[in-house]
């Protein structure tokens, strides 16, 4: 009989992807698909884990990228989110097409993308951890990995880069951008708590996202509560890297202050989650001569709500599928493997560079200014919002400072 | 010197590895290791960390928590 042994890693493949997370299985995916030879490696002995994220994702994402969601994927199913006011008191519930969505279980949605790639024919090697770059030149030839203990190298014709925050690999490579800085990151962290009350005010909240504002709870971020359950849920923050001291110090904080503190008088933690959220602009090149770097490695992440799983995946859908394409063509330096960037920004930045510059505008907003809104704010000016039309919104805060003007007319402008 | 990380705190979240521009961090699966010679002593990660727990010895930087 024959013995089982571990797939050997070969020498060589079309396409090497680091990082099995949202980004790297869609980029392996769609680049075997098309015929490419993939391997796709990660640190990790469990995909998926440890979680480090809030679990949150819009049903356009699942939809658009061709997913069907296993049942045990999803912890709860979301139909929209409630922001919450500084005061505590106030808030908005908006019920959108847009704001139905999931709060995933990412032990499994990570794992189920994986599963798609390899089912797609990518080799996918875990506990696989790359710590070195192959370059000639200005050309990214492949990596240096330790697999199981046992160190080797990998040629590829395109090495993709999906290590998420830290993006060590695009910064070995010589992308020097890469790297989060306090300014432009929310570092977060999160429990994930049972006896979580999902009640208040007399009203079920259990298929909403809530969201709260605050300069003393998150200061240039805000804090969450993203039901896992009837009675579970991930409770967090993201702040601002430059607020001191940490952001477990304003979870604690807020968790305690009167307006909340009852929801979680029994709750316990069953996890911890945390980590960096980059939510500036993207990363100014997404390629070089045979490289590509995909998803939050790359920074792109939703620069108000801080997301990047959608965001993550479109990016590996669209890096998988023209990197493909280039070995086929058999070029894959930097110009033709830039269709990619061009895909993206044809298909992102509209929207991308509107919420970059809504952050901005949201930033010198104080708490008094968005006790106003939220309290002032009715159906009708939520439904214009939403829809792009911030007139509305834009006079209520008028009315409070005046001075706001120029801010806010970049919004009206948009 | 170098900044020292308190593993039994640790989340190995990864967000000094994100932050630390010379690449003195790289994160293992259950923890994070150290390079002592690329190390500036910069403190960036310090702030970064978001449960606090890494250090620069004989600095008076530990968390305020
Ligand atoms: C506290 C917090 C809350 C968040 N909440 C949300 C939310 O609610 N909704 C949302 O959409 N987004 C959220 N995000 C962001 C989201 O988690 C990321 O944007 C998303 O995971 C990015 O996917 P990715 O595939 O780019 O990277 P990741 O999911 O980070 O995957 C990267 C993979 O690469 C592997 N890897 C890294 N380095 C190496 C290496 N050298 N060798 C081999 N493997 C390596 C890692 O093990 C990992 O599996 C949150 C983030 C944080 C920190
Ligand atoms: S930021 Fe803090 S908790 Fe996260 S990996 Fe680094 S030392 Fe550990
Ligand atoms: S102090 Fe600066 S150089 Fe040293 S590990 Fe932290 S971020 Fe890197």
């Amino acid at each position: 009989m024959e013995k089982y042994d571990l797939p050997l890693i070969k020498n060589e493949y079309d396409i090497v992807i680091v990082g099995a997370g949202p980004a790297g299985s869609l980029a392996a995916r769609e680049a075997s698909k098309r015929g490419a030879s993939v391997l796709m490696i990660d640190r990790r002995k469990e995909l998926g884990a440890p979680v480090r994220c809030g679990e949150g994702l819009g049903l356009k994402h699942v939809t658009n990228m061709g997913i069907k969601l296993s049942p045990q994927a999803i912890s709860a199913n979301i139909n929209g989110a409630r922001v919450i006011a500084p005061n505590l008191k106030d808030d908005i519930i908006i019920k959108t097409p847009e704001t139905k969505g999931f709060v995933l279980d990412r032990k499994v949605f990570d794992k189920d993308l994986a599963k798609d790639a390899g089912r797609a024919g990518a080799e996918i090697a875990v506990k696989c951890e790359a710590y070195d770059v192959i370059k000639e030149g200005s050309a990214v030839k492949g990596i240096k990995y330790i697999f199981n203990g046992k160190k080797g190298e990998v040629k590829a014709k395109v090495v993709i880069a999906a290590d998420g925050a830290e993006s060590v690999i695009a910064r070995l490579a010589g992308m020097r951008d890469a790297t989060s800085t306090l300014y432009d990151t929310d570092y977060g962290f999160e429990y994930e708590m049972v006896n979580v009350k999902l009640q208040d005010n007399g009203q079920d909240y259990s298929d909403l996202i809530e969201i709260f504002f605050g300069r003393e709870w998150a200061p240039r971020g805000y804090n969450w509560i993203f039901p896992k359950g009837p009675d579970s849920a991930n409770v967090g923050v993201g702040i601002g890297g430059l607020e001191a001291p940490n952001a477990i110090h304003y979870l604690h904080k807020w968790m305690s202050a009167d307006g909340v503190k009852h929801r979680f008088a029994k709750a316990v933690p069953v996890a911890y989650k945390g980590g960096a959220i980059p939510v500036g602009a993207p990363v100014k090149e997404f390629v070089m001569d045979g490289f590509m770097v995909v998803g939050t490695a790359a920074h792109q992440v939703d620069p108000i709500h801080g997301g990047g799983i959608g965001l993550a995946m479109n990016a590996g859908r669209i890096a998988g599928t023209v990197a493909a394409e280039c070995v086929k063509d058999g070029k894959t330096n930097a110009p033709a493997l830039n269709k990619y960037k061009e895909q993206w920004y044809n298909e992102e930045w509209k929207k991308f560079s509107k919420r970059l510059m809504l952050r901005k505008v949201l930033e010198k907003l104080s708490d008094d200014d968005l006790n106003h809104i939220i309290s002032n704010l009715d159906q009708k000016d939520i439904d214009l919002t939403l829809a792009g039309d911030f007139k509305p919104v834009v006079q209520k805060v008028l009315l409070k400072r005046p001075q706001l003007l120029k801010v806010l007319t970049v919004l009206v402008n948009l | 010197m170098a900044v020292v990380i308190d593993r039994s705190k640790c989340i190995y979240c990864g967000a000094c590895v994100a932050t630390c521009p010379y690449l003195a961090l790289r994160l293992k699966e259950t923890y994070v290791e150290v390079i002592p010679e690329k190390c500036t002593e910069c403190q960036l990660c310090i702030k970064a960390c978001p449960v606090g727990c890494i250090s620069l010895p004989g600095k008076d930087n530990e968390s305020k928590r």
